[in-house]
């Protein structure tokens, strides 16, 4: 076990050099970055003391030789835009954005699974139509749209919740539904196809032949089954929810680091843009490392050794 | 009964906690407190509660004394500035020639500043004595005062003390209004300074929100949660009215959307169809382009009413707006009949203008117009707008609408030949010198003049208006180089300026200011 994870974080660590190595010389390809950080009233000559002072005026080899020795100390430079450490400002961001995925992504499972369920062993009746119905809705639906029109009724007309930021559970509730609906639909739709391969399988029907409650052969025979892609599918959504919930994070206002990365983008902060980049990329490693560890939770067939 | 008491004490504490408080939504957030490092409208107004300057615009466009009491050009290089007395930072010390030329130097020569466009000329500040700083700059430079305006005065000793990255986290200004808690480039709480030199403001608690998403802020607006709302939308306009909780305020503001065509390449425009000759070199024809755009139905249409029509390219609060210009007037047919005079009349009957090309043949006169699609108020919408009402005058015109991370580029590199762009600036010497003079090798002038406009007598007049140290003469050459630059050669075609546009609670009393800067502290309760 040990061994495993010692060799999957050196994995990681390769993963996270080469990725900053794309970005790196991707960011390149965009252009002259005082394009978009020197104030148009300055000189051509301190747009170039300008440069200087961000170290972009050296070849980029060298940027490049200098990007990745302070990256191996873990030293990821300063935002061109605000002076502080980049990784800061990521990090500092990081648990709203988290915090919200994790609301989202427990709105979603909650009410996605047992959904996914009840329309696999009711297949083809009327609440697996209906329930499909709503997925269609669910799926469709576009994030923006969704999110303004939860703040015309709930902020503009009814004037229950707070339209924007992020300071008290009231905060939570539209963005969350906003960002778990299309999850809901998914998940639904996912738990609904796997139960209904599962239930079909041999082993069920002995289940059922021996005479144990429907309620066992669903839920403890069938439903640990289809938990394995279900599990792989959520540890993928919330991986892209935290790198791509940037629509919810702008419409209400939330302070997460997707908005942060947006900004940074637009403004050629590239320490900031690398820095989201990075910590995405260690984000995704650590969630696909303990999806791993769950399929041997629940499969016991399953083992790292 | 004791139950009643509870919540009317309740419900009056809420009312004077609301009443104290005002939260304003902005598009952007500062992205520093550091007031030398970011040079930026959102960023500068943020700052601008808490730090203030030797001098600043007033919202007529007057350069007024602000922390100075008075400056005095002793000889063009030096410039003696007497400090305001008795101003108190947020920490309690005073204010002294120290502070001020410590703030000045700081602007002006750190390497990071980006404050140098205004007062990199400076070489020295020194404080002679308690009251007195003594400036001297590399080149004349007659319009310091004004460019002072962005040199915020910091204290020095609390500066030394708690280093760059210190002073960012906890910045201490003069300003009306304290530092008291920030997430950067999200939120910025203030509460008043009570020990302020000037009229305090009537809100002792201030929140900076950066709310980007539009239809956000006027829901904020709506629901209570938020005071004023910076660029509310031409969408919402009604919506906002009709909702009884408050109300657009809109200001003409100090930027201009402008036409600009290629100068300098007879034959190779890359808006034209291959080999074609450019016609813009000839002003007679950038005056048909000119006559073809019907600008009152674009501000009526397009912007809904959040822009007024330009009638030069300075905006009226700037030095050098000549009261001697207007527009052409709308008029096709006239237009038309300017292009045809020039020899560019449809030959083959297929009711298009045709051009030359090099070679003796005649191709249709084909134009890409170039513009930002998320740069200005509808910015793509006006290019499409242009575009039809050239197609009216037989200009087969066609809209290239591209972000602004690919369209700026493309512009300074001189890939246009004929496109949309806006320019605001207070510094009318800053305009001229970089958009009205030709360019030159050095890139000292020109240096946004991308179209290569070009002329010796206009020149002149703006080299001589940078030297002078009178405004009222500065203004007439000013004047008289705008009164070439744009009736008779027409440089650029101006579009509208458009509107600082703000959603105002109905308790509030504010309008906002022609450039942009969104203040707090010149908001009062009604």
């Amino acid at each position: 076990m040990l061994r495993y994870l010692i060799i999957r974080s050196f994995q990681t660590l390769i993963a996270v050099l080469a990725v900053a190595t794309l970005i790196f010389l991707g960011l390149q390809m965009t252009g002259d970055p005082m394009e978009n950080l020197a104030p148009q009233d300055m000189s051509d000559a301190q747009v170039e003391e300008l440069r200087k002072a961000y170290g972009l005026d050296k070849p980029i080899h060298i940027q490049y030789v200098r990007f990745m020795e302070k990256l191996m100390h873990g030293d990821l430079g300063i935002s061109f835009l605000s002076g502080e450490p980049a990784l800061k400002l990521i990090l500092e961001r990081f648990p709203t954005t988290f915090n919200l995925v994790m609301v989202s992504m427990l709105i979603a499972i909650v009410f996605g699974l047992p959904m996914g369920v009840a329309a696999a062993i009711r297949a083809d009746q009327w609440v697996d139509r209906f329930l499909r119905f709503l997925s269609v809705l669910g799926i469709s639906a576009p994030t923006f749209w969704i999110g303004i029109m939860l703040i015309l009724i709930f902020s503009v007309n009814l004037g229950w919740l707070p339209s924007s930021g992020l300071s008290s559970w009231k905060h939570y509730l539209m963005p969350a539904f906003t960002l778990s609906l299309y999850r809901i639909a998914l998940f639904l739709r996912m738990v609904r196809s796997t139960m209904l391969d599962v239930l079909n399988q041999d082993f069920i029907r002995t289940a059922r032949a021996k005479g144990l409650a429907e309620r066992v052969v669903v839920y403890k025979h069938a439903l640990r089954n289809a938990l394995i892609p279900f599990i792989t599918v959520a540890g993928l959504q919330f991986g892209a929810l935290m790198a791509g919930a940037v629509v919810t994070e702008k419409i209400f206002a939330i302070p997460g680091m997707n908005r942060l990365a947006l900004d940074a983008l637009y403004a050629d902060d590239r320490p900031v843009i690398i820095a989201f980049i990075i910590v995405t990329a260690v984000l995704f490693a650590v969630v696909n490392l303990v999806v791993d560890l769950l399929y041997a939770l629940i499969d016991p067939r399953v083992r790292y050794a | 009964m004791k139950r009643l008491w509870i919540i009317g004490a309740f419900i009056l504490s809420v009312a004077f906690a609301g009443g104290d408080k005002l939260v304003v939504a902005y598009q952007g957030g500062a992205v520093t407190l550091d007031p030398h490092m970011r040079n930026e409208t959102t960023t500068l107004a943020w700052q601008h509660h808490i730090f203030e300057t030797p001098f600043f615009f007033s919202r007529e466009g007057k350069v007024e004394p602000v922390l100075a009491e008075s400056i005095e050009n002793v000889d063009p290089n030096t410039w003696i500035l007497k400090i305001r007395k008795g101003v108190k930072f947020h920490d309690g010390s005073t204010m002294t020639a120290e502070d001020v030329a410590f703030s000045i130097t700081r602007a002006a020569t750190h390497p990071k500043s980006q404050m140098k466009g205004y007062v990199g000329k400076v070489i020295s500040a020194t404080a002679v004595d308690g009251e007195t700083v003594e400036i001297k700059t590399k080149v004349p430079d007659p319009l310091l005062p004004a460019h002072l305006d962005h040199a915020a005065i910091i204290p020095k000793a609390y500066f030394e003390k708690v280093g760059e990255e210190g002073f960012a986290k906890h910045p201490i200004g003069t300003g009306p209004y304290k530092f008291v808690e920030w997430l950067n480039a999200d939120h910025l709480t203030l509460v008043r300074f009570e020990d302020y030199w000037g009229t305090k403001p009537d809100f002792k608690n201030v929140v900076l929100k950066n709310i980007p998403q539009g239809a956000t802020r006027v829901a904020g607006l709506l629901s209570g949660e938020i005071d004023i709302a910076e660029k509310v939308l031409p969408q919402d306009f009604a919506r906002v009215e009709r909702s009884g909780r408050a109300t657009v305020k809109q200001t003409a503001g100090t930027r201009v959307i402008y036409v600009a065509m290629d100068y300098w390449r007879e034959y190779g425009s890359e808006g034209l169809p291959e080999g074609a000759k450019n016609p813009f070199l000839d002003p007679q024809a950038r005056k048909a382009v000119y006559m073809a755009i019907d600008e009152e139905a674009i501000v009526k249409k397009i912007m809904g009413g959040a822009a007024t029509v330009a009638p030069q390219f300075l905006a009226k609060i700037h030095e050098g707006y000549s009261p001697n210009i207007t527009r052409f007037p709308y008029d096709p047919k006239a237009a038309r009949k300017l292009l045809e005079d020039l020899g560019y009349g449809d030959k083959n009957g297929d009711g298009w203008l045709e051009l030359p090309t090099k070679d003796g043949k005649r191709v249709p006169f084909e134009l890409r117009i170039d513009a930002p699609n998320d740069r200005y108020l509808n910015d793509a919408q006006i290019a499409q707008a242009i575009a039809s009402m050239l197609r009216d005058i037989g200009i087969k015109a066609e809209v290239n609408a591209v972000p602004k991370k690919v369209f700026f580029p493309n512009m300074t590199k001189g890939h246009f030949t004929l496109y949309m762009a806006g320019w605001g600036s207070m510094d009318s010497i800053n305009t001229m010198l970089s958009m009205f003079h030709s360019k030159d090798a050095e890139g000292l002038y020109g240096r946004f003049n991308r179209e290569h406009y070009h002329n010796p007598k206009v020149d002149a007049l703006i080299e001589q208006a940078a030297q002078t140290f009178d405004p009222g003469d500065r203004n007439d050459l000013l004047v008289q180089a705008m009164d070439i630059a744009m009736p008779v050669d027409i440089a650029y075609i101006p579009l509208h300026y458009e509107n600082v546009i703000a959603g105002v609670a109905k308790g509030v009393d504010f309008t906002p200011r022609p450039d942009e800067y969104l203040h707090a502290f010149e908001a009062k309760k009604k």
